[in-house]
């Protein structure tokens, strides 16, 4: 189980609300697979909690908030969503999230 | 003589200097990049990284092909310090004179194969380019290529791909692309996967004919020949009726997925900035990988000075040029300057004014909007001296009336820099032409008179300064 995510995000007040999110989290993991991606259900923690993994977010440019938050996976999603090409992700993570 | 691949390419930048070769180990994970980042901005040889961290001495890595002009007469088999200009009409020379391809049963590309099943995207030493991208980019030099089901004509173009996963790839070929225009019009509709394959380290007039800005339903496999001056040997694709050049090194054949996205970005591209096109992407899964023994991989450090805008300064000049020459406008030359990261032209024209530069600002942005900036100059303006068109710039284009600003929607450059992320979505924008020349209707008699040595003085005297000028110790 890797230790350190980061996750890119729109609005970040939405993924520190303390509800479950659909997130694409990065394996920061060391070695070949490093920033290998999976889609999750998850809970991020502000501030982290002990035991679980540090995740560090970023914005739609890639600039690193300076906190470090954790992350409680829920659940593993399938490797793409469902979508029309060039679609918003970002609205299709959200759609996800209103499903389940 | 052109070098008619990848290997021959490398040992003739050797040979004239252009190239380094690092036997240290070096880490995939930034370091790598951080090295051809800055090659990029000093204008210093490619390198060749031989150990790579993770990956040892398996998988050699091969950065920023031609980024600089001397590698790009190199790669066109002419000596590394042919002029600028010179190389522009070289290249629009050998863009007259396509040479069909022709296909071979079998290449060095095929030595190794690995079916779809057994595919792992995480033991090719695909590097973290910059850091805060959204993952590692495996397409920065490459040569994408797809066919359109309708009418058989076949794209190579120049396409940014992502690592997702094992066998997933997310990209961005804009939607407005050859390749997205492509996929949008024929494939999703019926929701159909598109096959491509993603040909990596070919030769160099190749990649140079993907990533030109060549014509809509163009044959860019003709084109290489043309630029290298001989027949592209093409072979047959694993998983699909695509055809690859057989030069390559690594290709990765794909289907693109008609009903599925993944995250795609952010990534530090061309215009030298990581913008804000995240998620709104397309998802590619691997369907076989086949490569050289010993393969080298190939990387364009993308960003101020890359590869790309090289090639797009001196393909997309020419193709300004013809496109302006087409629509009436009296153009005399075209350069556009690598500094300005293929958002800006500079057009000198035999005749300026209002009208011209309205034609060319019109005319620019019909279809694909991809410049934002076009500074136009009367045709004494040597379009590749930037000192002199600043000077142009600076003092004849009237604030008040010479700027020319049109507004579009639909098929702006969502990579450029300056537009809001609003903008990005709706794909709209502006372009602005700065007319830098005299008004046609001032007579001659009362335009002014530039104060430069070769205008303010009598021929005789200019001879005789220059006669002089290196026995007087200048």
């Amino acid at each position: 189980m890797p230790n350190e995510y980061e996750a890119f995000v729109r609005n970040i007040e939405r993924t520190l609300s303390g509800f479950p999110v659909v997130l694409t989290l990065r394996d920061l993991t060391p070695g070949k697979k490093k920033y290998r991606a999976l889609h999750v259900r998850a809970v991020v923690s502000n501030p982290p909690k002990a035991g679980e993994p540090v995740l560090w977010l970023r914005s739609v440019v890639g600039v690193k908030y300076p906190r470090p938050y954790s992350v409680r996976i829920l659940d593993e999603l399938t490797e793409a969503f469902t979508a029309v090409p060039y679609s918003d992700l970002f609205e299709a993570m959200e759609r996800l999230e209103r499903s389940q | 003589m052109v070098p008619k691949d990848l290997r021959s390419f490398l040992k003739a930048i050797e040979a004239s200097g252009d190239l380094i070769t690092v036997d240290q180990e070096v880490d995939w994970d930034l370091e790598l990049c951080a090295f051809g980042r800055l090659a990029c901005e000093r204008d210093a040889p490619a390198i060749l990284f031989r150990n790579i961290k993770d990956y040892g001495l398996d998988w050699p890595v091969f950065l920023n092909p031609i980024a600089t002009w001397r590698r790009l007469a190199v790669a066109f088999g002419l000596p590394p310090d042919t002029p600028v200009p010179e190389l522009y009409r070289i290249y629009a020379e050998r863009e007259q004179n396509l040479i069909p391809p022709k296909t071979v049963a079998d290449a060095p590309c095929k030595e190794v194969r690995i079916p779809g099943d057994k595919v792992d995207l995480f033991e090719l030493p695909t590097p973290m380019v910059h850091e805060g991208d959204g993952g590692r980019y495996l397409g920065t030099w490459d040569l994408v290529i797809s066919k359109d089901p309708t009418t058989g004509w076949v794209n190579w173009g120049i396409y940014r791909f992502m690592v997702h996963n094992e066998r997933l790839l997310t990209g961005f070929p804009r939607p407005t692309s050859h390749l997205g225009k492509m996929f949008l019009d024929h494939y999703v509709p019926k929701h159909q996967a598109m096959p491509i394959a993603i040909a990596i380290g070919c030769d160099l007039p190749s990649h140079l004919a993907a990533a030109a800005t060549f014509k809509l339903g163009g044959n860019e496999a003709e084109l290489a020949g043309g630029l290298g001056e001989r027949p592209v040997e093409l072979v047959k694709c694993e998983t699909s009726d695509l055809y690859i050049p057989a030069s390559a090194e690594l290709v990765v054949e794909a289907e693109v997925l008609p009903d599925r996205i993944a995250q795609e970005g952010p990534y530090g591209e061309y215009p030298g900035y990581r913008t804000g096109e995240i998620g709104h992407g397309i998802c590619a899964r691997v369907t076989a990988i086949t490569h050289r023994r010993e393969p080298i991989f190939t990387v364009d450090v993308t960003g101020l000075k890359d590869c790309s805008s090289i090639v797009t300064s001196i393909s997309g000049a020419i193709a300004i040029q013809r496109r302006l020459e087409k629509h009436g406008v009296p153009v005399a030359a075209v350069y556009v300057p690598p500094e300005g990261a293929v958002h800006l032209a500079i057009v000198s024209v035999r005749r300026g004014g209002a009208e011209v530069a309205e034609r060319a600002l019109q005319t620019l942005t019909a279809r694909r909007a991809l410049l934002s900036k076009i500074v136009v100059v009367d045709e004494d303006v040597d379009v590749f001296n930037l000192a002199a068109v600043l000077h142009a710039f600076s003092t004849k284009c009237h604030p008040g009336t010479g700027i020319h600003v049109t507004h579009y929607e639909g098929r702006a450059n969502t990579l450029t820099p300056c537009y809001s992320q609003a903008e990005r979505v709706a794909r709209s924008g502006a372009t602005a032409a700065f007319d830098a020349t005299w008004p046609p209707e001032w007579p001659r008699e009362i335009i002014p008179v530039r104060a430069t040595f070769d205008s303010s003085y009598p021929a005789d005297i200019q001879q005789r300064v220059l006669g002089r000028w290196k026995a007087l110790g200048l």
